[in-house]
């Protein structure tokens, strides 16, 4: 049973989607596009598969994100008066209490009937829950979503926009999720282009290529994996052994003729 | 009664600059769900000059403090908010007609 994201790309890339009710981390540096792929998942959901959603957020505003959200022509006000997608502005220490018996985030995945949730982003938690807690309370959230049977998306911020390092949180987040999606900026031939890899999937095979995305005007778009290229994740890249083979073997061709 | 009802409910919606910006946050934002501090963040002020101006519009019934496990959390009553709205401009309209 899988929830389809909606970019097809990644969906095949997933082999069929998300597994429902599992927690999915979405790791990037600033401006990769982790609130946008998210965005489309909770967007596609709500128009595409029936399958409403509740969409927390932190730091940036609502009216933003409504704002950010038309440019990809997604009208979220309209969704949220449809009762089919809910913004939540919040700070961490009020999701903490989330698990709470009769809390207002629960009542409003009822009342939505969500199926889907988006936490942007979990990396937050990290400033206000002292680190000795900060395991134990996402073990918690975690646990809370799947036995609310919502197919979760967490977005994380990794501070290393480059090289070769990539620390998610200092308490193993990664290993509480299910699948992570990799976001990252890769240097190709002097301009800076973007790459997304599926790192892991609990419980499935996945498409272990790193492919090139872009953020076009309807959203995310993945494209083909890059081609003669390795060491990408550490931000700079080399041409891999075949390539540089056959550009010597040209040169000596051409020098030959 | 009508200059008197409209001056009054206008005081008490917008008579500070800080109220007029809470109403404009929870207006632009009507997913807020918050606490007092984390409100005052959000506009840019103090918590103690804050919080009597939210406690004058949880009194009003256009925003909501409901206890949310150890935290109180402050949220747009939309309902009560539309309501006093529609108050506030059937008061204009019968103040501009006299």
């Amino acid at each position: 049973m899988r929830a389809l994201t909606g970019i097809s790309e990644l969906d095949a890339m997933l082999h069929g989607g998300l597994m429902r009710g599992d927690v999915t981390l979405v790791v990037g540096s600033a401006g990769t596009g982790k609130t946008t792929l998210a965005l489309q998942y909770l967007v596609n959901g709500a128009t595409k598969f029936n399958e409403n959603g509740l969409y927390i957020t932190f730091e940036q505003m609502p009216a933003q994100i409504y704002r950010d959200a038309a440019s990809f022509g997604w009208d979220i006000r309209k969704l949220e008066t449809e009762g089919k997608i809910r913004v939540v502005c919040t700070s961490p220490p009020v999701l903490v209490q989330f698990v709470e018996q009769r809390n207002p985030i629960d009542a409003m995945i009822e009342e939505i009937n969500a199926k889907r949730i988006v936490i942007d982003s979990i990396s937050h938690l990290e400033a206000f829950i002292p680190a000795s807690e900060l395991r134990g309370e996402l073990y918690r959230l975690i646990n809370h979503l799947k036995m609310k049977e919502l197919t979760s998306v967490f977005t994380a911020e990794s501070h290393e926009v480059f090289g070769d390092r990539l620390v998610v949180t200092g308490v193993g987040l990664s290993f509480l999720v299910d699948c992570i999606i990799l976001l990252r900026i890769v240097e190709v031939q002097s301009s800076l282009r973007k790459a997304l890899t599926v790192l892991k999937i609990r419980g499935s095979d996945h498409d272990k290529q790193l492919r090139e995305f872009e953020i076009t005007s309807e959203g995310i778009r993945v494209e083909a994996p890059f081609k003669d290229l390795e060491g990408l994740l550490t931000g700079t890249p080399r041409r891999t052994g075949e390539e540089r083979f056959a550009e010597a073997f040209a040169k000596v061709a051409r020098k030959g003729k | 009664m009508n200059e008197t009802g409209l001056h009054e409910l206008s005081e008490k919606l917008i008579g500070t600059e800080i109220k007029a910006e809470l109403l404009r946050l929870f207006h632009m934002n009507p997913g807020i769900l918050d606490t007092v501090e984390s409100i005052a963040r959000r506009i840019g002020r103090m918590p103690k000059d804050v919080e009597n101006e939210i406690s004058t519009l949880v009194d009003l019934g256009v925003l909501r403090k409901e206890r949310f496990g150890k935290l109180d959390v402050v949220s747009l009553n939309t309902s009560k908010d539309r309501e006093v709205q529609e108050k506030l401009a059937a008061l204009i309209e019968r103040g501009v007609k006299e």
